[in-house]
């Protein structure tokens, strides 16, 4: 193979420079999903991370005119963030509802249905004969946010992070991260690994090595602070040494967002964003729609569509209704079919009556026939 | 009724009270640490975590009483704190307020059995809980479904006052918002909570300040430490965080001293009584009085076996409908057939006729 110089090149190593042209230009989508129960700080953390009200904070007011639906909901946020000319779509979707209840037997299956369904859905559309114009929903990151408790993670979230793991990138998430001292937070972290660990549960992991020491370091201590502990907060406050930051404002002291030795916010925003998006988005499609692929091809046919089975209790109500229905119109054909052989038997009567007259007509005829051929032979002896 | 007794009688002071607390609120709000820190000393002993492996183990609800003998003020209390580690931890978490009902009205029933014997026991231990500590998520927004769940079928049998856990992870602005929510939660579902009643008209101003102090602060702020930390050069109970100190026992911090006060100091009597005069009274009522049963069918469900006998009913009509109809049509086409049969005779007979002549 024939080697060329630098600087005597045919414009080869030109190539990274055209992919970034077409990439800036094509700009990028990321689909996020966070997940956790209800007062963990995952909207304040969305809002944190994009330095935008990227969604608003829950209304208090309306809690009163819930109705007693125990049900978890999907909502998807979609926002355009542009940075420097370079675009990116991004989509939120967040769990309301999920672990709020007294029981949460099966909270997880609108969260596992969704994120199937969209792999589904973009398989469904790449078998199509024009597949130009794909809209991929698929979820490139999960993040997971556990409850401060010190303790260890309950059995709702093993069991949650159980499945999510084996379908998405899964990223643990210790919310509310000032609730802890340093010592606890360090012990807590060392649970949760071990934990997850021995129950099996697949966590993101990219990796470790790269070009430059620096990436490598870097790469290093991200995997180390997994879990990441973070603090959210969307206001300026003064600490007591006269810097404005990001951060919470006790009585005792300021809790900063972006300080290193407070929690882990810089290290996880710098994987989502800065370092290892791309490799969010390309384990997806390369790992996880694959295994979602294969599984499927492996007992469906090509165009087939997928078993599903109705287990939303919300749509239990549907069912009665349409059962319902399915009642009020079997008894209305009902009638119509009474009505009906009411009219056959009524039409059969009167064709039997008329097969009466007709068969009596028809001996009458018979007998003068026979009178008459009575009278004739006698003649023609 | 409702103000403080402070024990005046020698005897009493040398006897002690007595006093008993139940602690309810999901693993990780505290409530270990709580319980360490009001008794000053290690009575419950930190939650041993089991193997990694046995996390996904749903443990039930477990109920754990720990008698103390304090001394407040030279006044010794004989305090049973009864702990419920295991409450909100597993997946469906319905049956945990049954087993914390049915140890207060096991209470009660002992009391009531007791109290019935021609020979009563004069060592007889009372057994029953005097008031109930609810530990609230800090979450920042409201009342979740459990904890509006536990309070009001709780109530009815017990003081609950609700405190909040924790609450060293909201700042000042969001601890005085939650509070607000919480108590307009309660209202709003017309929980009946334990909250420091005092008439205006009757007490005295003292009184009357003291409570409605007490009452604007529910519920409690709490944040319990066992280790002490230097600051400043004294040395405090507190939490050592990298931005400052929580202290324990500062009240612009928390909550937790004068809830420690009112609890142990001025207002058990109060509670005592209560559950005394008042809901140990009711639940008797209650009880003796009950018939034997209740019978309530559950009617959806029968509606739902009537729907699907009726639509098998009309699947079977339906298939008899069918055969009608098929018979139906096999007659009159087998009648037809005669006629056209018969028709045909009739015109050969005819043909014949008409060559004959």
């Amino acid at each position: 193979m024939a080697s060329t110089q630098a600087g005597a090149g045919i414009g080869i190593a030109n190539l990274p420079n055209q992919r970034h042209a077409i990439a800036s230009k094509k700009g990028s989508a990321l689909t996020m999903m966070i997940a956790g129960e209800s007062g963990l700080g995952k909207t304040t953390f969305i809002n944190t991370l994009f330095t935008t009200t990227i969604k608003a904070p829950k209304n208090h007011k309306r809690r009163f005119n819930k109705t007693t639906e125990k049900t978890v909901e999907i909502e998807i946020i979609r926002a355009e963030l542009e940075e420097k000319q370079f675009n990116v779509k991004l989509s939120v979707i967040d769990t309301p509802g999920f672990g709020d209840y007294t029981n949460n037997r099966d909270s997880w299956m609108p969260i596992i249905d969704f994120i199937d369904d969209q792999h589904e859905s973009y398989m469904r559309q790449d078998q199509q004969p024009k597949r130009q114009e794909l809209s991929d929903m698929r979820v490139h990151c999960c993040l997971y946010f556990i409850r401060p408790t010190g303790h260890t993670l309950k059995p709702l979230d093993i069991e949650v992070m159980k499945r999510l793991g084996t379908r998405v990138n899964l990223i643990p998430v210790i919310a509310k991260a000032d609730t802890m001292t340093p010592t606890d937070l360090h012990k807590f972290k060392k649970r949760i690994l071990e934990v997850i660990a021995a129950q099996n549960i697949q966590c993101y992991t990219f990796p470790l090595e790269s070009d430059d020491e620096a990436s490598t370091k870097r790469n290093m201590s991200i995997m180390a602070a997994m879990p990441f502990s973070i603090i959210g907060s969307t206001d300026d406050v003064l600490t007591h040494d006269g810097r404005t930051v990001k951060g919470r404002q006790y009585s005792w002291g300021v809790a900063e967002v972006e300080n290193e030795d407070h929690c882990d916010f810089k290290k996880l925003r710098q994987l989502l964003i800065r370092t290892h998006m791309l490799d969010l988005i390309h384990s997806t499609e390369e790992t996880h729609y694959e295994n979602y692929r294969r599984a499927q091809m492996e007992t469906r046919k090509i165009g087939e569509p997928k078993v599903k089975t109705v287990t939303n209790p919300k749509w239990k109500e549907e069912e009665e209704a349409l059962r319902k229905r399915f009642t009020e119109q079997v008894r209305l054909e009902e009638n119509r079919f009474r009505s009906w052989e009411q009219q056959l038997i009524a039409e059969r009567d009167r064709l039997n009556k008329d097969l009466e007259a007709e068969h009596s007509h028809i001996k009458a005829l018979e007998a003068e026939l026979e009178s008459m051929q009575l009278g004739l032979s006698p003649k023609r002896k | 009724m409702s103000h403080p007794r402070r024990p005046g009688n020698r005897k009493n002071v040398k006897k002690g009270f007595q006093f008993t607390l139940m602690v309810v609120g999901a693993s990780g709000l505290g409530r270990t640490t709580f319980i360490n820190t009001l008794c000053d000393a290690e009575v419950v002993p930190k939650r041993e975590c089991d193997e990694p492996e046995m996390a996904h183990i749903e443990e039930g609800i477990k109920i754990k009483p720990y008698t103390v003998e304090l001394d407040e003020d030279g006044v010794k209390i004989s305090l049973t704190v009864v702990d419920t580690p295991g409450f909100g931890d597993m997946i469906d978490n319905e049956y945990c307020f049954q087993e914390i009902l049915g140890y207060l009205e096991q209470q009660y029933d002992d009391i009531l059995s007791e109290e019935s014997r021609i020979k009563r026991n004069r060592r007889f231990r009372d057994n029953r809980v005097h008031a109930l500590l609810y530990f609230i998520a800090p979450t920042g927004h409201s009342l979740r479904e459990i904890d509006i769940e536990l309070m009001k079928r709780l109530s009815p049998r017990i003081n609950i006052i609700p405190v909040i856990g924790k609450s060293d992870s909201l700042t000042p602005g969001e601890l005085a918002d939650f509070k607000k929510r919480v108590m307009e939660d309660i209202a709003h579902h017309k929980i009946p909570i334990y909250n420091f009643p005092y008439d205006p008209e009757e007490d005295d101003d003292e009184t009357v300040e003291e409570n409605s102090e007490l009452r604007s602060l529910l519920p409690f702020a709490l944040i319990g430490c066992e280790e002490e930390v230097t600051v400043n050069g004294r040395k405090v109970r507190g939490r050592q965080y990298p931005w400052g100190v929580v202290e324990v026992d500062n009240p612009q911090h928390c909550d937790f001293v004068k809830l420690r006060y009112a609890l142990l100091s001025s207002h058990f009597q109060d509670l005592k009584e209560i559950t005394h005069d008042y809901l140990y009274e009711n639940y008797r009522t209650e009880k003796l009085s009950r018939s034997t049963d209740s019978a309530s069918d559950n009617d959806s469900g029968e509606e739902d076996e009537h729907s699907r006998l009726k639509e098998e009913q009309f699947k079977k009509e339906e298939g008899k409908l069918k055969e009608i109809e098929d018979r139906v049509q096999r007659e009159l086409k087998e009648k037809q057939q005669e006629l056209w049969t018969k028709e045909q005779q009739l015109m050969s007979l005819e043909a014949n006729q008409v060559q004959v002549q």
